[in-house]
C-alpha cells in the first residue's frame, strides 16, 4: 500500500512538472534548445522529462514537500536539471554560520601573511 | 659550498612561486583589472540581512534581490533555496530562484577582475567561499579598495567585512571561483559575454516570459545581429498568444539569417496557428530542404501542418 502510494505520488509529481512544458513547446523549437548549442536537441526532451522528476524526488528526500520541490525544479534550465540529476549529494551547499567563518578567516589570513613574509 | 648556495636559491624561488601560486589572480590583478578601475568603490546602499543559522544562501540572495529592486526577506527565500537535509543552499538553486522573481541571474566567469568590474558597475556579487572541508559559505561582495587590496563583503552576521584580496581569493578558489550577479531584465552585467548572457536570459523564459521579453529586447539593443535572441523574443510572444508580433519578430530574424532552420520552423508553426496553412507549408518545406540537427523537429512540424492542410 505504502509502496503504491509512493509510486503514484511520484507519477503525479512527474506529470505536474511535465504538463506545462508539453503545452508550451507544441511544435516550436524552444530557445533553451537553441542556446544549449548541442547537436542532441531531439534526445534532450525525453531525458529532461526523466531528470526533472528525478531531481524533484531528490529534493523531496532532502526535506522538501512535493509542491515546493516541483516549483523549484520549474525554475531550472534543462542543463541545470541535468547536472543536478547526477550529483546532487556531492555538490557544495553554502551553509556555514559565521562564528566559524570569522575564526577561519583569521587563521587563513595569518597563514597567508606568514607565507608572504618568508 | 656553491651547491649549497644553489640549493638555497632553488628553495627561495620555490617558496616565492608557491606563495604567488596561493593566490594567482590577486598577483596578476594589476594586468587583468582595467586601469580605470584601479580605485576604491563601495556600494554603501546595498542592504544587509544578517543570516540566521546555516541560512547564508537566503540571506545573500535577499541582499542582491533587494538591490535589483525586488523586496523580499531571507525568510521568503528559505522555501526557494534552502535544503533542510543539507543544511545549506545549492549553487544551481541560487541561480534558479531569482528567475521566479522576474530577474536574470548570471554566473560570472571565474575571474577576480570580473567580480571587481561588476562591483564598480554597481552590481553586488555573490561569491561562494570555502573554509576547509565541507564548510561552504555565500557572501556578497559590495566594494573594494584596489590600493589597499581589500574586499568589502556583507557576510553572515557581519554587515561590513573587510577581507584582503589574497585571503578572499584563497577562500574563493576551492569552489572553482564561483560567483553570480542578479539583474533586472532591462540591464546587462558589465562583464556579460554574448552567448552566456543569452543563455541566462533564455533561462528566464519559462519562469517569467514577460520579464524574459524585456530581457531579450535589452539584449537586442546591445547585440542587434543575434538571431537566437530574435528566436527567443518571438517565443515569448508566442507563449503569450501574440501570433502577429511573434511573426513580425521572426520575419526580421529571417532577413538576417534566411537559412536558419529554427527561424523557418517556428515561423511555419506560427503561420499555421494563424490559419495560413498554405504559407506555412511553403516555409516548412524550405526548412526541411535545409536539413541539419533540427531536422527531426522540422519533420514533426511539417507532418502536423500537412495533416491540418488536408482537413
Amino acid at each position: 500500500m505504502n509502496v503504491w502510494a509512493k509510486v503514484i505520488s511520484r507519477i503525479l509529481i512527474a506529470l505536474m512538472i511535465w504538463t506545462p512544458y508539453q503545452i508550451a513547446t507544441a511544435a516550436m523549437i524552444g530557445t533553451d534548445q537553441v542556446v544549449a548549442s548541442s547537436s542532441q536537441a531531439d534526445r534532450t526532451t525525453v531525458l529532461n522529462f526523466l531528470s526533472r522528476s528525478d531531481v524533484a524526488n531528490k529534493l523531496q528526500s532532502l526535506g522538501l514537500d512535493p509542491a515546493t520541490a516541483s516549483d523549484r525544479v520549474a525554475a531550472m534550465t534543462d542543463q541545470e536539471v541535468q547536472s543536478l540529476a547526477g550529483r546532487i549529494n556531492s555538490m557544495p551547499a553554502g551553509a556555514m554560520s559565521t562564528g566559524a567563518a570569522v575564526l577561519l578567516i583569521i587563521v587563513i589570513a595569518a597563514a597567508v601573511w606568514w607565507f608572504w613574509q618568508r | 659550498m656553491q651547491n649549497a648556495r644553489w640549493l638555497a636559491g632553488v628553495f627561495i624561488l620555490a617558496t616565492l612561486c608557491g606563495c604567488a601560486g596561493l593566490f594567482p589572480q590577486t598577483a596578476s590583478l594589476r594586468q587583468t583589472l582595467a586601469p580605470e578601475l584601479h580605485r576604491k568603490v563601495e556600494l554603501k546602499d546595498v542592504p544587509f540581512f544578517p543570516q540566521s543559522e546555516y541560512q547564508c544562501g537566503p540571506a545573500a540572495l535577499a541582499t542582491v534581490l533587494n538591490e535589483a529592486g525586488v523586496k523580499v526577506t531571507p525568510d521568503d527565500l528559505v522555501p526557494e533555496v534552502y535544503l533542510p537535509e543539507r543544511k545549506g543552499s545549492l549553487q544551481i538553486e541560487m541561480l534558479a530562484a531569482p528567475r521566479r522573481h522576474g530577474l536574470v541571474s548570471y554566473q560570472l566567469a571565474p575571474r577576480f577582475a570580473d567580480v571587481l568590474t561588476e562591483i564598480a558597475a554597481g552590481n553586488p556579487v555573490i561569491v561562494l567561499q570555502n573554509f576547509g572541508q565541507d564548510s561552504w559559505h555565500y557572501a556578497v561582495a559590495v566594494g573594494y579598495d584596489y590600493y589597499w587590496g581589500k574586499l568589502y563583503l556583507r557576510s553572515g552576521e557581519t554587515e561590513r567585512q573587510v577581507m584582503p584580496f589574497a585571503v578572499s581569493e584563497v577562500v574563493w578558489m576551492k569552489g572553482g571561483y564561483w560567483s553570480m550577479v542578479v539583474l533586472p531584465p532591462d540591464r546587462i552585467p558589465a562583464t556579460a559575454e554574448e552567448s552566456r548572457w543569452l543563455s541566462a536570459v533564455a533561462a528566464l523564459e519559462r519562469p517569467d516570459p514577460r520579464a524574459a521579453r524585456t530581457a531579450y529586447q535589452t539584449f537586442l539593443k546591445r547585440w542587434p545581429e543575434s538571431v537566437n535572441a530574435y528566436i527567443g523574443l518571438a517565443n515569448t510572444h508566442y507563449a503569450a498568444g501574440e501570433l502577429r508580433e511573434a511573426e513580425a519578430v521572426l520575419r526580421r530574424a529571417a532577413q538576417r539569417a534566411p537559412d536558419s532552420v529554427i527561424v523557418l520552423n517556428n515561423l511555419a508553426q506560427i503561420l499555421a496557428d494563424d490559419g495560413r496553412d498554405a504559407e506555412a507549408l511553403q516555409v516548412i518545406d524550405r526548412a526541411a530542404a535545409l536539413g541539419g540537427p533540427f531536422a527531426g523537429a522540422v519533420e514533426e512540424t511539417r507532418k502536423a501542418i500537412r495533416a491540418r492542410f488536408k482537413k
